[in-house]
């Protein structure tokens, strides 16, 4: 039995606590000292060193439009993290898209090593001739407090139940998730406040059989205002292993190409709202009202956009008590939409900021996601891009030279250039944007060498070493992932909390802490996956600069009750279960 | 009592009571379009100048304001479909296919960033015929100006660094006009995107003998490296409205 409780131990003494605390901070320190290659330097590549450097293939079609469509599983480069064993150390699931990749899932070893069990755990065969992989997807769809694995495809996803002794099985079909969706990004968050977490899944393409398409008429109608694409599908999970289709009935009317879900509670009603985010056309803002249904609310809340949203990541960026929203579009030469940091105003509605925040421009967008990574208290970005980097030629010009035909049919593919060696958008520059104290923010991406400019996708943020300084996972299309370690010098204090729901889901996804020190309240929540090709861990993890004291943690949980902690020591995880008692808590620790 | 009159000279008087009710039939519809533009009923204005145009189609002036108010309305559609119109009636009309090509760029700051691409690529066709139509200082400037705007992968700032100057060969044939400024600052910048500093940085200047005051060659001037590129670079941001008012062709 792989799985770990987790308890936290009410006995353990204060003395105790201080070793360990004296130990985990040697363990940070030396990792410094061991590692950093330059002190200006808070991130190291161990990609190679974690022995996690499998690069990813995109798929090879074999029909009529295989040059066309290969780009498409570039899409496919996905990362989910979760600690699947419960041993205490995030482990990581990564996809693979051409026919015969096997996917990976890394077992975190502790020491920042990993080993790729997937095979032995039962969930590496994810490609075939008919299906190819597209995301990934850690939840606790039957509250058993181990977390599941759904692995979305272009095709027929999987959704694999974990058996708690290190291996999965296939229960799709009787889950009721059995169809075909060209399914790329899944979150999973309880939006009726039932107890248990329901699946949202966002559709590139509509549930055209890209191996074997019957027509040609499948690719977006439209660059600015596509609806043919495959939409949101959003199921409720019954409670007992099964789920049903309910996305009309909740009122979620899209057809989009939609690339990202994202969820969050706007207003701070108690019921997560959600954001979808759409290639080629508008994205999509829904409001929770808390019936078990939905508003499209996206004419007041963000507008009618025409750009190409590819990311809806939320977090509170200017400690303002009310989550944003990041979203990122094509920002080049030939095509400047730039990307949306939505700020929340509070009244459901959110004015963009991107422009006057630094945080505009990111090129051809991908993945984006909110993290402190200074541990200064305030929320940085990390935004990776590029969608094809290959040859010197360009493809910008084939591409206009398609859209300023007159009558051109862009639903048919026929009419699509074919790319060849061709580059578009490629060779970009990742960014990590430091936050300027909630005003703007500055890219000190080369500083710390996360600059790549490979063809990134999808991120996830963990603290893989449990040190309280977060890392970072990242694929890469057709290339090799990076792994981050985060070597930031010791001094900016932390804490964080791994939570566990009773009354609310068990994961407690949607659950709101709020933490005050230093006279500032901080906002952090779990969230069930939000971000393109990438699920981040489920933990809430605070960066509390100098300050050494915390003067009071609120919980906020789904199911409506709140707790409170008066206080706690700093630098340390907790273990946090709704309704049990938060008086004299101490540390969590992993089991290994 | 019947007059007997000569066929020929009926047929001219007709010709010219004719004309002479045009001309009247133009200059008040546009008065009366200033009139209701003014009192900001933009649907009788819009008529009333479109009613000018179709009357006096080459007329610069009715179809340059009647764009302006279109810009104040928001009714792009609107002027390109009639644009489109008039361009098929009057095809020889430069005057018409240069408002028609204004007209697409007056919509581009408010369409999607591929639209863009679109709007901009049907009005360099309208430039271009205009250009063909009638080789002047404005057909050479706009065609040039609108190459200028293209991302650098199209490779067309060099057509427009051509374009402009020809239309310096012709301006510096012209008397001394206000507008004449803008050719200098628009073909230093075409000079400088196309990797020609030194041509840029002398255009400029020779801008400046000419125009001392003017603030947007003094400012080029003065910055180099990033602080010269943003500042072009700016001047060419498809978000902003380009100023399209070709007033100062008869005012300046």
């Amino acid at each position: 039995m792989l799985r770990n409780d987790i308890q936290v131990s009410a006995n353990r003494s204060v003395l105790c606590m201080v070793v360990l605390l004296g130990l985990f901070s040697c363990t940070a320190a030396c990792g410094v000292a061991q590692s950093a290659p330059d002190k200006q330097r808070w991130f190291e590549d161990v990609t190679h060193k974690a022995g996690i450097n499998y690069r990813h293939h995109s798929r090879h079609f074999n029909n009529a439009y295989s040059e066309i469509m290969q780009g498409y599983t570039k899409l496919g480069a996905a990362v989910a993290v979760s600690d699947y064993d419960g041993d205490g150390f995030e482990d990581i699931f990564v996809t693979e898209s051409c026919a015969t990749c096997k996917n990976h899932l890394y077992h975190n070893n502790g020491d920042f090593t990993f080993t790729d069990v997937a095979k032995a755990a039962g969930v590496a065969d994810g490609n075939d001739e008919e299906n190819a992989s597209a995301g990934a997807l850690w939840f606790d769809f039957n509250n058993d407090g181990l977390p599941d694995l759904l692995l979305l495809r272009f095709g027929h996803s999987i959704l694999y139940q974990n058996l708690g002794n290190g291996t999965f099985r296939d229960v799709t079909k009787a889950a009721g998730l059995d169809r075909y969706m060209n399914a790329i990004k899944a979150i999973a968050f309880d939006y009726d406040n039932d107890g248990f977490v329901d699946l949202f899944i966002g559709c590139y393409f509509q549930p055209t059989n890209l191996f074997h398409p019957d027509t040609a008429r499948f690719f977006p109608e439209s660059f600015e205002n596509a609806n043919n694409g495959g939409g949101v599908i959003v199921f409720h999970n019954n409670k007992n292993g099964t789920f049903t289709d309910v996305t009309q009935r909740v009122g979620i009317h899209t057809t989009g190409w939609t690339l990202d879900l994202g969820h969050g509670d706007a207003n701070n009603d108690g019921f997560e709202d959600l954001y979808v985010a759409n290639d080629f056309g508008t994205d999509r803002f829904y409001v929770n009202n808390g019936d078990g249904r939905f508003t499209d609310k996206t004419e007041t809340a963000i507008g009618f956009d025409t750009k190409k949203g590819m990311n809806a990541d939320w977090g509170d960026f200017d400690n303002d008590g009310f989550l944003d929203i990041y979203v990122t579009n094509i920002t080049d030469d030939y095509m400047r939409e730039g990307n949306f940091l939505w700020h929340n105003n509070g009244n459901l509605t959110f004015t963009d900021v991107a422009q006057e925040t630094g945080t505009f421009d990111t090129g051809w967008g991908w993945g984006g996601k909110f993290f402190d990574y200074d541990n200064d208290g305030w929320l940085d970005l990390y935004v990776v891009n590029g969608w094809v980097s290959a040859g010197k030629e360009s493809y910008v010009p084939d591409i206009f030279a398609m859209i300023t035909k007159p009558g051109i049919d862009l639903a048919d593919i026929r009419n699509w250039p074919p790319m060849g060696n061709k580059s578009l958008s490629g060779y970009e520059k990742k960014k990590l944007f430091h936050n300027e104290g909630g005003r703007s923010f500055k890219d000190e991406a080369a500083r710390h060498g996360l600059d790549s400019t490979k063809d990134g996708r999808g991120i996830a943020v963990a603290d893989f070493d449990n040190d309280g300084r977060l890392d970072l996972f990242v694929t890469n299309a057709d290339d090799e992932p990076f792994l981050y370690r985060n070597i930031l010098p010791t001094g900016a204090h932390w804490v964080g909390f791994s939570l566990e729901g009773t009354r609310s889901n068990r994961s407690a996804v949607g659950t709101q802490v709020r933490l005050t020190a230093n006279g500032r309240t901080y906002l952090r929540y779990v969230n069930g996956g939000n971000g393109f090709g990438g699920q981040s861990t489920m933990r809430v993890h605070f960066g509390l600069g100098r300050s050494e004291r915390i003067d009071g943690v609120e919980i906020s949980w789904p199911s409506g009750a709140k707790q409170k902690i008066s206080s706690i020591a700093v630098d340390h995880w907790y273990k946090l279960t709704e309704g049990q008692s938060t008086t004299n808590m101490h540390e969590w620790k992993p089991k290994r | 009592m019947i007059t007997k009159i000569h066929p020929i000279l009926f047929a001219f008087l007709v010709y010219v009571s004719g004309f002479a009710a045009t001309a009247r039939t133009a200059a008040d519809e546009y008065q009366q379009a200033l009139k209701a533009l003014a009192a900001n009923n933009y649907k009788e204005a819009l008529s009333h100048f479109e009613s000018a145009v179709v009357a006096e189609p080459d007329n610069a002036v009715y179809s340059n304001e009647y764009r302006k108010a279109i810009i104040q309305s928001k009714e792009f559609d609107r002027a390109l479909d009639f644009f489109e119109k008039r361009v098929r009636e009057h095809p020889d009309s430069a005057n018409l296919h240069l408002n028609y090509g204004f007209a697409y760029v007056d919509k581009i700051p408010v369409a999607g960033a591929i639209t863009q691409v679109i709007l901009a690529d049907r009005a360099l066709t309208q430039f271009t015929k205009s250009v063909e139509l009638r080789p002047d200082w404005i057909g050479y400037y706009t065609r040039g100006q609108s190459y200028l705007f293209w991302p650098k992968i199209f490779n067309r700032a060099p057509l427009g660094v051509a374009d402009l100057e020809k239309a310096m060969e012709i301006q510096k044939k012209e008397p001394h006009r206000g507008y004449h400024v803008r050719l200098y600052v628009a073909l230093g910048d075409g000079y400088w995107k196309t990797d020609q500093l030194e041509k840029a940085i002398a255009t400029w200047r020779a801008g400046l003998q000419e125009f001392p005051d003017n603030a947007n060659l003094k400012r080029r001037l003065a910055a180099s490296g990033d602080d010269l590129k943003t500042l072009i670079e700016s001047g060419f941001d498809p978000a902003k409205r380009v100023n399209t008012d070709l007033s100062d062709l008869w005012t300046n």
